[in-house]
């Protein structure tokens, strides 16, 4: 592999990683402060990619107005399956909830399926025009926006958990809910709103990679295996720990295809499975210790 | 402030807290002692609405049954923890905000885009009164236990509660550090907070209460002044055991 294919797979595969990195977080953010492993985060997307493309081929809406809908309506979304579905389990078991968002990941499928029909259809990238050539490097300009959007998206998330009221809510949840709760946090709108957060960043992940695919309702299944991968692989704790393991996800998974093809998908399962043997902690979660 | 009209907590077959009536006066600092498994906690737990009780318990007048546990804050009642629950990963600054959480009118897209207007003043008194100034940047998890313990002070009292829970304050803090504790204690209740304290160290109890409840086996045994309580012979006997209740 010449040194010009290698930095142009490395970028290429940083632009996939940087939608992993997208899932990933968010799924890291209602786990940690809901202690929910949202199994529905991909289809979540996939749904509100579905919703775009009504937009914009029926609705004929601009595309750039689709993008904030789009956000908006992953918002949305978030608050209501929070509201509507999960806050009335939360009493329950801790596998109940989980259950409950593998079952919304099928329903979402299968609303897709019901209101668009499950034929492939190709979802026109965001911007179009000639790739660019940074150095030795070519990139597509629907990559640059993938980039320019993932860098975005995590300062806010960084200005809205380090810098906000709500934010430091949120972590203080993570870390003793009960002691949150007491103290006056009001814990049922610090949830709705993670969750409104999080499904937001899936659909904007999903709308991003969905021109690498086609739109269908399966088209998010790998995508957030990936993240899994990366969540595992970056720490379960940490947000930034699963951007950081989405990146070298998309990375290492694009240099592997191009050596070996055919393992590209099994690769990454493979790759869970020894960080898991390894450390299980993953590169930046903290060991699971307790001062007190 | 808080009236507590014939609470009783059961646990199953146990009897927890049983009949209790306890009055704590608008700005007086009031403790609540006995025995292990005396029932204390299990109260503090029922004012929070932890447990499912019978009875009443009113703060200003208003019931608290029913009322979300997050509201508590909202409405002037804090409390800090018998087994210290501090954020360990946030710095002790953050540590505190969460406790004014509630007062803060802030909306969230004023915060995100950094046009909220910061507690800065009531963080910098608080702060400032429990003397953690200069710790204020550092992350909790590296900070000594008896530090927690301010922080976790700091953190009930920066929203100004009317009336504040502290379940045994003194646990786990060194013999040489009580007396700056009984300083906080006396100034949190001079500046306007009512003081409810579950605590077993006497020497504590006896020289900052304005009055003391005493509760065995769910029941209350004894109230009054330090000096009543003290030289009450249930008190003493609940205390020193059954052996001497067996003599007498």
């Amino acid at each position: 592999m010449s040194m010009d294919i290698f930095l142009n797979l490395t970028v290429r595969g940083l632009t996939t990683g940087a939608v992993y990195a997208l899932v990933g977080m968010g799924i890291v953010l209602i786990l940690q402060t809901t202690n929910v492993m949202n199994f529905a985060q991909g289809d979540t997307g996939m749904f509100i990619t579905y919703l775009a493309f009504f937009m914009i081929t029926t609705a004929k809406v601009p595309y750039s107005l689709v993008l904030i809908l789009a956000i908006a309506a992953g918002a949305v979304v978030g608050l209501l399956v929070e509201r509507f579905m999960m806050r009335s389990v939360r009493s329950r078991s801790h596998l109940s909830l989980i259950m409950l968002t593998l079952g919304l990941s099928l329903l979402f499928q299968g609303l897709a399926a019901f209101l668009f029909n499950t034929e492939p259809r190709l979802f026109p990238p965001l911007v179009s025009g000639d790739p660019i050539k940074i150095g030795p490097v070519i990139l597509g300009r629907q990559d640059i926006v993938v980039l320019l959007a993932a860098i975005v998206t995590f300062g806010i998330l960084y200005l809205f958990l380090y810098r906000t009221k709500q934010g430091t809510a949120a972590r203080s949840i993570s870390q003793d809910e009960y002691a949150a709760r007491v103290l006056g946090i009001p814990t049922p709108s610090i949830y709705m709103l993670v969750w409104a957060i999080g499904s937001a960043m899936a659909g904007l992940a999903a709308l991003l990679i969905v021109p690498r695919f086609s739109l269908e309702p399966s088209f998010m299944g790998l995508v957030q295996v990936k993240a899994f991968t990366a969540i595992v692989l970056g720490g379960m704790g940490s947000v930034f720990g699963a951007a950081v393991g989405g990146l070298i996800i998309g990375v290492v998974e694009n240099l592997v295809a191009y050596q070996f093809p055919a393992i590209k998908d099994s690769f990454m399962l493979i790759v869970i499975v020894i960080v898991l043997l390894v450390m299980p902690q993953g590169l930046f979660g903290k060991r699971q210790q307790r001062r007190f | 402030m808080l009236a507590i009209e014939n609470l009783t907590v059961r646990f199953g077959g146990v009897v927890a807290v049983k009949s209790l009536n306890l009055r704590v006066k608008d700005g007086e600092i009031h403790a609540l002692i006995g025995p292990n498994g005396a029932g204390k906690t299990t109260a503090f737990n029922a004012i929070f609405q932890l447990v499912p009780y019978t009875g009443d318990i009113q703060f200003a007048g208003r019931e608290l049954r029913g009322l979300p546990r997050h509201r508590l804050a909202e409405i002037g009642v804090t409390r800090t923890f018998q087994n210290l629950s501090i954020f360990p990963s946030m710095t002790v600054r953050e540590n505190i905000l969460v406790g004014f959480h509630s007062k803060s009118r802030s909306n969230f897209v004023s915060e995100l885009l950094g046009m909220a207007r910061e507690p800065g003043q009531q963080l910098e008194e608080t702060l400032d009164f429990f003397g953690l100034t200069a710790l204020a940047p550092a992350h909790a998890a590296v900070l000594p236990y008896g530090t927690l313990k301010t922080v976790e002070l700091a953190r009930a009292f920066i929203s100004h509660p009317r009336l504040v829970l502290l379940d045994e304050p003194a646990a786990g803090i060194p013999t040489s550090e009580k007396g700056t504790l009984k300083a906080v204690i006396r100034k949190m209740r001079d500046a306007g907070t009512t003081v409810l304290l579950v605590e077993h160290d006497m020497e504590l109890v006896m020289d900052i209460s304005d009055s003391v409840t005493v509760m065995d086996f769910g029941e209350k045994i004894a109230e009054g002044t330090p000096a009543e309580v003290s030289a009450d012979k249930r008190v003493i006997e609940a205390y020193l055991g059954e052996e001497t209740h067996a003599a007498s």
